[in-house]
């Protein structure tokens, strides 16, 4: 194993910056990956501070970032591994997956991580426990995770449809979860349908709900095949959860089409009385709040016929590691990421490291 | 005589051309036919199979337990089949199934995707209930491809794995270098062929399958089903049977239980229409005809250009969301020059 690496490139240039990150959703501007015509420029990291920004700083200067394991070492796990090591909050201290040969392994070990094969009980087995784990592995796996985790006080970011932690989809719940240590991050699908249901039946009667999610082959691993009905129950409990609509159906389509198919949400509502008009500014305004965290979520279509609202959503990946089409694993990683940047602000952190009261 | 099962999904995947509004009166009155017929295996529910009554793909006139537990009453000999998508439906669908008295389960992927099974299979394995795999739209996949998704899908637990030729693609040659490989791969389990009619080959693919090592062979009343039709079932018996295979069909029962479905399940045949010639060269799933042409006629534009588009996309079932993407770039195609 080596040493954690722990320059994240010029970004952790002023120990205060992630006071920056830990300010509201519309504060988070993950880094520029690659170079793309749709977005707006980026703006760098250390210009995003907003002016409360100073009165964070009035804190100690806590000199410790964040520090995190991520368990899982999937197309998740990697493209987790790559934000991290993009937030200048977060020290990404061991990386744990089972097979040692794990194409996500090895990457994390090019940036210059600790990694082990020797999965939870690598992690568990860490002289200090780490502030935030990330739990990227399945659902059944996390279940087995968490009373484990439990224990040592640790904030656990679970990233498969377990059900077992509150459900976090940054722009309806924020990220600071009110009560317990672990979250989950729903599903890919209800990470991108929940904003949308949540708003409409705020506004509209909505009697039932239909969220229809489609995902690349190439980036369905094994973990999300063998997960579908924790999928399906998940997002379905989450979309209820968040509109209050208990007629729901969740669906998700697994696609081998070639090119790949780009990670997409239908969004059915049936309502009474919907104006297209409203409809659209509605949906409108939750996509722009959505894109503060993933600058690729878009709606590519919404109409409102009769009594049935349908709403197609996109997402595009913006990650190192990720193929544009991979907007399913970017949303939901993009939440996790600004779940633990959140937490690196929380008071009760310190206290439970020692540093403050 | 080499004795063949013959596995009659009319009253599932005939539902994709009554766009699932089969009534239960109707199920049951076929169920009983067939069953008097003695059909070995009489499968039931939404076109897309269980859990899968959405908007997306149509909401069912009845639900899936009414479906089983009509059924189920109808049938004294002929066993109970039920189809299920993973990610349409669960393993909470599989044990309300189970629960109804289904005998056969199908877990349908698509070629490529064996592994979307394992969960599945391995859970009907575990509840003692029959499950086999099948591969849709497999003239997506080359016979080697399907031979080892195919060997895959045995290993989860398949005890009977096979193709469907969704898109009505294939011709006499290409199912029997398919199920060729396919049995030279699964040789301890039986190999199915579900046939779709488009280019007016079902019958003739059926018997190349037989002729391959197919040991179950699916059929439909009347060809009931998406589009041009699967393969007309109570042709496919008498056909299979001078072939030199067995079936165990009582051959007028069959052709009452089809003179039945005429009358009771559909309002007409299906016919091998231009727009089903479309979708098999295109190699598109049948079951998009419907919205395809609605979606195209609201647009002005033609819906032959939107199956072949649909196709060179490489569409599947479960992205009918795709149709009203492709209708209206080709649409705004047409208008903005």
């Amino acid at each position: 194993m080596e040493q954690p690496r722990t320059p994240k490139d010029e970004d952790n240039v002023h120990g205060n910056l992630r006071t920056g990150c830990g300010e509201a959703n519309q504060q988070y501007s993950p880094l520029p990956l690659t170079p793309s015509a749709d977005l707006p420029p980026r703006v760098p990291r250390r210009h995003t501070l907003s002016p409360t920004a100073g009165l964070r700083s009035a804190r100690p200067e806590v000199a410790e970032p964040v520090t995190v394991a991520v368990i899982g070492t999937g197309a998740i796990g990697r493209d987790l591994v790559s934000k991290i090591d993009r937030s200048p909050a977060l020290e990404c201290r061991l990386v744990a997956g089972r097979n040692p040969e794990s194409a996500g392994l090895r990457y994390a070990e090019s940036l210059g991580y600790p990694t082990t094969a020797g999965g939870i009980e690598a992690v568990l087995a860490a002289p200090r426990p780490f502030d935030v784990v990330f739990d990227a592995t399945s659902a059944a796996s996390h279940r087995v995770h968490w009373p484990l985790l439990e224990p040592l006080g640790t904030l656990v970011i679970d990233l498969t449809p377990s059900k077992v932690g509150q459900m976090v989809a940054p722009t309806v719940t924020g990220v600071s979860p009110a009560t317990g240590r672990n979250v989950n991050l729903i599903s890919c699908g209800g990470q991108a349908a929940v904003p949308v249901v949540h708003a409409l039946a705020a506004r509209f009667p909505v009697s039932y709900f239909e969220v229809v999610s489609t995902v690349a082959s190439t980036v369905a691993g094994r973990a999300t095949r063998m997960n579908l009905d924790e999928y399906v129950a998940t997002t379905g409990h989450a979309v209820t959860t968040f509109s209050g609509v208990t007629a729901v159906k969740a669906i998700l389509n697994i696609s081998p089409a070639v090119p790949p198919a780009t990670f997409r949400t239908a969004v059915r509502a049936r309502t009474v009385g919907a104006d297209p008009v409203a409809v659209r500014a509605v949906v409108d305004q939750v996509a722009e709040q959505v894109r503060s965290f993933a600058p690729g979520y878009e709606v590519v279509s919404c109409t409102a016929v009769d009594d049935l609202v349908t709403i197609t959503l996109r997402v595009t990946a913006h990650s190192d590691v990720l193929p544009p089409y991979a907007g399913n694993l970017d949303i939901i990683n993009s939440a996790a990421v600004m779940v633990a940047e959140q937490y690196a602000t929380r008071p009760d952190r310190m206290s439970r490291t020692g540093v403050a009261s | 005589m080499k004795q063949l099962v013959i596995h009659d999904p009319t009253l599932r995947d005939g539902q994709h051309a009554v766009r699932h509004q089969l009534g239960l009166t109707a199920i049951r009155r076929y169920a009983e036919a067939a069953d008097a017929a003695r059909i070995p295996v009489v499968e039931v529910g939404h076109g897309n199979g269980l859990g899968a009554s959405s908007l997306q793909v149509g909401l069912a006139a009845a639900s899936d337990d009414e479906m089983l537990s009509t059924v189920r009453e109808a049938l004294l000999h002929s066993r109970m089949g039920a189809f299920m998508l993973p990610g349409w439906g669960t393993s909470e669908d599989l044990r309300r199934a189970i629960g109804h008295g289904v005998d056969v389960f199908r877990i349908g992927v698509h070629a490529t995707e064996a592994s979307l099974a394992e969960r599945h299979l391995g859970f009907l394995r575990d509840a003692g209930a029959e499950a086999h795999c099948v591969l849709m739209m497999s003239h997506m996949a080359s016979a080697g491809e399907l031979a080892e998704q195919a060997a895959r899908a045995v290993g989860y637990g398949a005890q009977a794995v096979g193709i469907m030729d969704s898109a009505g693609h294939f011709l006499p040659a290409d199912v029997t270098a398919r199920i060729g490989a396919i049995v030279g791969a699964v040789d301890a389990v039986p190999v199915i062929f579900h046939g779709h009619n488009n280019l007016g080959m079902a019958v003739a693919n059926s018997v190349a399958a037989a002729d391959a090592g197919a040991l179950i062979i699916d059929g439909c009343a009347r060809g009931f089903g998406a589009g041009a039709g699967n393969t007309q079932l109570e042709v496919l018996v008498p056909v299979l049977e001078r072939s030199g295979y067995a079936t165990g069909i009582d051959l007028y029962g069959l052709l009452d239980a089809a003179d039945l479905a005429e009358r009771e399940l559909m309002p007409a045949p299906p016919v091998t229409a231009s727009m089903s010639i479309v979708s098999g060269l295109a190699g598109v799933f049948s079951g998009f005809k419907h919205r395809v042409v609605e979606l195209s006629a609201a647009a002005g534009v033609d819906p032959r250009d939107v199956f072949f588009e649909l196709g060179r996309r490489q569409t599947i079932a479960g992205q009918e969301d795709l149709i009203v993407d492709v209708v209206s770039e080709l649409s705004s195609r047409k208008t903005g020059g």
